[in-house]
């Protein structure tokens, strides 16, 4: 009973946006010796799945989803030594690299993508907004993306998507990265013409590509 | 009021937060906190208040949120804080009546109050939506010269420049800003108003040189230099360098704010209480001549919707109650040229706007994301439907708005994008096609039956 209550305390930190139980509950969960992977599965993931689901149908808005991703990393730094220390580690569905084109300052829709990868059990590195093409490639490189998200709002920007992609074919690492577009004038027809593996009409639209995409790369 | 010197030396040396605490510790707090104090409450039945007091109320609530949030300086991470009583100057010292336009078309920007019987200004044409290429945008800055109502023009963006991409930041940026604006000037003497101000200074621009550069080749300082604020209450150097060119020319700034109904704002009572902070921010920070509105949802990414349009009324009706600096508001449709619904959703923020106080810039369609999707229809639509409204009152506007939307929010989440410029319309000729005339005919057949009193 005391390790569902304690899952429960986890999940309702994040639903609560309370740091400081979630720290509490976390801080129980070891000294109880239980499972800290299962406190992720059944506590904070779940809590993070419903603020992505509430922020979805705007039952919530945006400061919440991103309080409840401070939450989770907070807690995060009492269970992830835990997790290491019994040679395992948190399954995560695959990294992340993204930002808006070079020139473009519009970052919340792009941000919101971030979040709700999160959720969805990336690992994701906010590169922010106006990222120079060479900020990705370093970037990606660095941290072993998967995938390389580039967003832009105008007509005059998404050309750095293209950009970006053609950098990667000459440098002969367009393989090694699945590139995700996305932003206001960004459209399906724009992805195929200048190759892009995936676009995202809507955030969650690109949490899907991005799963489906990265299972298949995992196949 | 406080110089705009001091405004930058306060971006230099005002209170030190990292971008994410100004949005979380500051901004979102202070704002939640006065949308209670103030007890602003959001009414679905009503989309158009007819609640002096609730105006009031909002327009208290975002003085004080502004004089505890300022606007934020991305660059040097610095907040730029005014103190109430210096609001207060700014207030009652903003432009009142900006003259805009030369010759036979020089004409005062009058703000206006609440069921106003004077007229909206009409800020009519493209929102900087992109057209394709140079032909397409003469063409349709002829079409937009052409409507009767129009006292400025809002220009498109331009995509190409001699089949190359327009690509932000480069030189041919500069190039196309130069092209766009005599692209523009030629088109509005061809159309026969050679004198109509271009409000929206050069679309195209994304950089401050792009434009600044741009502007060099016709745009005069009787016309409106559009400058937007960051998303929420932010400014960037770029913003301040345009603003600190523009007031140096004697220009017109024209304050393009854009509170997300779903982001740090929450949802329509702090929409409506941030749009009232903006108000202020256009004075102090943009030294603008005017302020033009873009509340926006974030799922929708228009602002038709019910939400954002209660908001718009109800800050546009605590605003205009209030302030002599004029106000306008930005209609950005889900939908596309020659729809059915293009047609409900203009009418339904027009009559908003107009009858809680603000003046009009014509919509821009399919969400301003798709290009060509624009035409000389909707804003003329917009004109009419505005001058057909003026003078009306609140409750009677709100029934028909709460008609108006019955018949098309459910296709928010899904609307048709509508067809390109040059698919609806002969660019030649300037025609629009026959079913696009046919659709107009119903739509004003319609909204006659629903009270609308149109001009002609």
């Amino acid at each position: 009973m005391k390790k569902e209550k304690i899952f429960e305390d986890l999940f309702r930190a994040i639903v609560g946006l309370d740091e400081e139980k979630g720290k509490e509950a976390a801080n129980e969960l070891v000294k109880e010796k239980l499972d800290p992977l299962e406190g992720v599965e059944k506590g904070l993931s779940r809590g993070m799945k419903v603020m992505g689901e509430r922020f979805e149908k705007l039952e919530i808005y945006l400061p919440e989803l991103i309080m409840a991703g401070d939450v989770f990393n907070s807690v995060m730094e009492i269970l992830e030594p835990e997790i290491l220390a019994r040679g395992k580690s948190i399954e995560k569905k695959g990294t992340v690299v993204l930002g808006t084109a070079k020139g473009d300052i519009h970052e919340i829709g792009k941000d919101i993508v971030a979040m709700l990868l999160k959720v969805a059990g990336f690992e994701v590195y906010n590169l922010g907004k106006d990222v120079p093409d060479s900020t990705f490639l370093e970037e990606a490189e660095k941290v072993k993306a998967d995938i390389i998200g580039i967003s832009s709002l105008l007509t005059t920007t998404m050309l750095g998507q293209k950009e970006l992609i053609d950098i990667l074919r000459e440098r002969g690492t367009r393989d090694k990265y699945i590139v995700m577009i996305g932003g206001g004038p960004t459209s399906q027809n724009w992805a195929d013409e200048i190759g892009a593996d995936g676009y995202g009409k809507t955030a969650e639209d690109a949490v899907s590509v991005a799963l489906e995409l990265i299972s298949r790369k995992g196949n | 009021m406080v110089s705009f010197a001091e405004v930058i030396n306060r971006a230099l040396t005002g209170p030190y937060y990292s971008e994410k605490d100004y949005n979380l510790k500051l901004f979102v707090p202070k704002l939640r906190e006065t949308v209670k104090k103030y007890e602003i409450k959001y009414d679905p039945e009503n989309v158009i208040p007819l609640d002096d007091d609730l105006a009031e109320r909002v327009f208290k609530a975002g003085v004080e949120l502004y004089s505890n949030v300022g606007t934020y300086c991305v660059d040097s991470h610095r907040v730029i804080q005014f103190t109430e009583a210096e609001i207060k100057e700014a207030l009652a010292t903003a432009p009142s009546a900006p003259i805009f336009g030369e010759g036979k078309d020089t004409k005062a920007l009058v703000a206006r109050k609440p069921e106003s019987n004077i007229p909206p200004w009409c800020f009519l044409g493209a929102c900087g939506v992109a057209v394709s290429n140079e032909e397409i945008f003469e063409s349709i800055i002829r079409g937009y010269g052409g409507i009767p109502f129009a006292d400025s023009i809002t220009t498109p963006s331009l995509a190409t420049l001699d089949g190359t991409q327009v690509r932000a930041g480069s030189p041919i940026e500069i190039l196309a800003c130069i092209k766009a604006v005599t692209l523009t000037r030629d088109g509005l003497r061809k159309a026969g108003r050679p004198g109509l101000p271009i409000m929206n200074s050069i679309a195209t621009a994304v950089s401050d040189q792009a434009k600044i550069a741009g502007s060099q080749f016709g745009l005069r300082p009787s016309d409106g230099w559009l400058i937007g604020s960051m998303a929420e209450l932010k400014v960037d150097y770029e913003r301040l360098n345009e603003i600190a060119y523009v007031t140096s020319l004697g220009g017109h700034v024209v304050a393009e704010t854009s509170p997300i109904l779903g982001g740090y704002c929450g949802g329509p009572e702090g929409v409506a209480v941030t749009s009232v902070a903006y108000h202020i921010q256009s004075i102090l920070v943009f030294r603008g001549s005017c302020q033009d509105s873009f509340p926006i949802h974030i799922r929708t990414s228009c602002n038709t919707d019910k939400e954002t349009m209660w908001a718009i009324s109800v800050s546009n009706q605590a605003i205009s109650s209030n302030s002599h600096f004029p106000l306008l508001t930005i209609v950005i449709l889900s939908s596309g040229p020659e729809t059915e619904m293009e047609f409900y959703e203009t009418a339904a923020q027009i009559i908003t706007d107009v009858v809680s106080g603000g003046s009009i810039e014509s919509p821009g369609g399919a969400k301003n994301a798709c290009i060509d999707h624009i035409s000389p229809m909707t804003p003329q639509w917009a004109s009419e439907v505005a001058y057909a409204v003026t003078g009306m009152k609140r409750d009677e506007a709100n029934e028909v708005v709460n008609r108006l939307l019955s018949k098309y929010e459910n296709n928010l989440d899904n609307p048709p994008e509508g067809k390109k410029y040059q698919e609806c319309y002969n660019i030649k000729t300037l025609e629009p096609s026959r079913e696009y005339v046919a659709l107009y005919k119903k739509a004003k057949k319609e909204l006659t039956g629903y009270g609308l009193k149109f001009k002609y």
